[in-house]
């Protein structure tokens, strides 16, 4: 220690008093005074990330723990159940109409003879896919319209403004339907009719932070270095928005699987032989006051994907919104 | 005041007129329509006529001027599936059964989650209070749907308490009947009852920790008095502007109740007049149910304003 102080003192001065001109520093050259650096080790909290310390946040919700376990194993289910009982989600008998649940049908078999364990669970995939689809495409579009809106302002702002106005004065559920009636009953429909509305809210969101961001200190500093406005967007902006969206996309999850379930069940959604909840819990309204364990399953499933997902979501929010922190 | 009532109102006329224009473009594309069925197997020249007699036969730009100068008097057209109906006529059979299962709902839902919401606050962090949060939880998960179809199968089937479809007639219209009313009424408002308990107890949380709470405690007001003149007054305020929108809510909501109990609404007819690819009906109905929706967000803004005046009306203050 008192060496590479004299080492230091020697350099900084010469003999004459003269603070000489040709010194190269190294990192021995700099010594913590006062305190041991040991002890500055173990007095700094360990470095924590923002996405860990969300999880961490996140771990500590068991009922949030337990609906991220509960949607894994619905993950799995809609995987490999429908290889499971060796029947066709399609194949009808006609010997074995309407039975009840027993140990080769396991939930059963609807009208015409379709093992409904199968369908069941085949539904739920569909259903997931096309909701996780939809929350994807309204995260995506609407983020990116939000952010161009705050960023550039003027007329595209404007532009996208009163097209957001106009749709969303009218029920977004009229729409569907209208969309549904003119594009036919077919998967792209469906994504379109969901879509069209939902994006709207995630833009006027992400438009009102980042117009909150645009005014920042470090977006001045990317500009001021030649950054294109894309790079600004996608570097800057979106990563510091990412945690709204993310909890955007797990709330709305559960919304599109309602909505794909009741357009389907109003008839104007996926139609047969397309399989999904919706059309399986409108077979089963047909059959509920004979057979009611047709329509049992698919809306016990249902219920349980979108509480499953509900729990999660508000576990996540809890775990992600800063104001929680400790 | 008066000045931005007025601006909200022609801006209202202009987008109800964006969204006919919209409507009509997208029903013009519809592929087929419910004549096509109809004059399939008629001779050619009746077929024609049919065809005028609804003004089917003229092109498109030409149907849209009608239409939209029919917008403007008020003549929606006839049905084409149902001769003889009008938007108007359906409206006056219809409207009232929807109004009152939509009144039903309102009342019954808002009514018991507000006090659901309060019991919560008052007895916070105790059973009550997370046997009331996990029921709106369950509640928001379980879609109107599987829940109408549940209690119709519980209640109307297994027990046989209550009429499995159908809805009173009549004179009972309006009043009476109810044992054909409760069912829908309960399914429609079990969501609303989980959203207002939530939406209450959150505002109400928040009032429990200011200061003014803390002196009427001080000055020893009894927990009922402060609860009644001081939180739920302060709390208020997002229920009062939230209610216009649950009232829109139930003109699309009851889509769903109108169809699995049979009820003859507007809501059911709306889904059979899309069904039937009924184009006059379906843009009639289609401009009504913006136009209302459009009048019930106007009213909801002027709301927040007298509810609390801090609130700036939008447009006033620079964006």
């Amino acid at each position: 220690m008192k060496n590479k102080l004299k080492r230091a003192v020697s350099y900084a001065v010469d003999s004459l008093g003269h603070v000489p001109q040709d010194v190269t520093l190294v990192p021995e050259d700099f010594v913590t005074r006062g305190i041991s650096e040991a002890d500055l080790e173990g007095n700094m909290r360990p470095p924590v990330s923002y996405w860990s310390d969300a999880w961490r946040r996140f771990k500590k919700n068991p009922l949030a723990v337990a609906a991220l376990v509960v949607l894994g194993l619905f993950v799995v289910l809609v995987i490999f159940a429908p290889m499971t009982s060796g029947h066709d989600a399609y194949l009808m008998d006609s010997l074995v109409t309407n039975q009840e649940p027993s140990g080769s049908y396991w939930f059963g078999t609807d009208a015409l003879g379709r093992d409904l364990w199968t369908r069941v669970w085949v539904g739920a995939r569909v259903s997931l896919i096309v909701a996780i689809a939809c929350a994807m495409v309204q995260i995506i579009v609407g983020s990116i319209c939000g952010a161009a809106m705050a960023y550039f302002g003027g007329i595209v702002d404007e532009v996208l403004m009163r097209i957001i106005e106009v749709v969303s004065s009218v029920p977004s559920l009229l729409i569907s339907l209208l969309i549904m009636m003119v594009a036919g009953n077919n998967m792209g429909a469906l994504l379109l009719a969901m879509c069209i509305t939902s994006w709207m809210d995630t833009a006027r969101q992400v438009r009102g932070l980042v117009k909150g961001l645009r005014e920042s200190d470090y977006v001045a500093a990317a500009q001021c270095l030649g950054a294109s406005p894309m790079t600004i967007i996608v570097r800057h902006l979106i990563p510091n928005t990412l945690s709204i969206l993310l909890l955007d996309l797990f709330m709305s999850i559960p919304t599109y699987i309602f909505s794909e379930a009741s357009l389907s069940f109003l008839g104007m959604g996926l139609k047969a032989p397309e399989i999904s909840l919706g059309t399986l819990i409108s077979d089963g309204q047909a059959m509920l006051q004979i057979y009611p364990f047709q329509l049992f399953y698919p809306a016990l499933v249902l219920c349980l994907i979108v509480l499953a997902f509900n729990l999660f979501g508000d576990g996540l929010r809890d775990a992600l919104d800063p104001r929680m922190r400790k | 005041m008066v000045k931005y009532a007025l601006k909200r109102f022609a801006t209202m006329i202009v987008m109800l007129f964006i969204v006919a224009t919209a409507t009509f473009f997208m029903l013009a594309a519809v592929p087929g329509d419910a004549l096509t069925e109809r004059t399939a197997r008629l001779p050619e020249d009746v077929a024609a006529r049919v065809y005028a007699r609804y003004g089917l036969d003229k092109p498109a730009p030409e149907r849209y001027v009608i239409t939209m100068r029919g917008l403007v008097v008020g003549d929606f057209g006839e049905s084409i599936v149902f001769p003889g109906q009008t938007v108007q006529s359906v409206i006056a059979e219809k409207g009232p059964i929807s109004l009152r299962l939509g009144f039903q709902q309102v009342i019954l839902g808002v009514g018991i989650g507000l006090i659901l919401g309060v019991i919560a606050t008052v007895r916070k962090n105790t059973w009550v209070d997370y046997g009331i949060i996990a029921f709106s939880i369950l509640m928001v998960s379980v879609p109107t749907l599987v829940f109408g179809l549940l209690l119709q199968q519980v209640f109307a089937g297994t027990l046989g308490w209550f009429p499995v479809i159908g809805w009173p007639s009549g004179d009972e219209l309006m009043f009476g009947g109810w044992e054909y009313t409760v069912l829908p009424t309960l399914a429609g408002s079990f969501g609303y009852m989980a959203m207002y308990a939530r939406l209450l107890k959150a505002s109400m949380s928040d009032v429990l920790g200011q200061d003014y709470i803390l002196a009427a405690e001080a000055r020893g007001l009894s927990k009922g008095q402060i609860v009644r003149r001081h939180m739920i007054r302060n709390a208020a305020i997002p229920i009062v502007t939230k209610l216009p929108m649950t009232i829109a809510m139930c003109l699309t909501g009851s889509f769903y109740i109108e169809t699995i109990f049979a009820i003859p609404g507007l809501g059911r007819y709306y889904i059979q007049a899309i069904s039937g690819r009924d184009v006059t009906m379906v843009m009639g109905f289609t401009v009504v149910i913006a136009a209302m929706y459009m009048v019930v967000i106007f009213l909801t803004d002027i709301l927040y304003h007298v509810v609390d005046p801090r609130i700036q009306l939008a447009g006033k203050t620079s964006r």
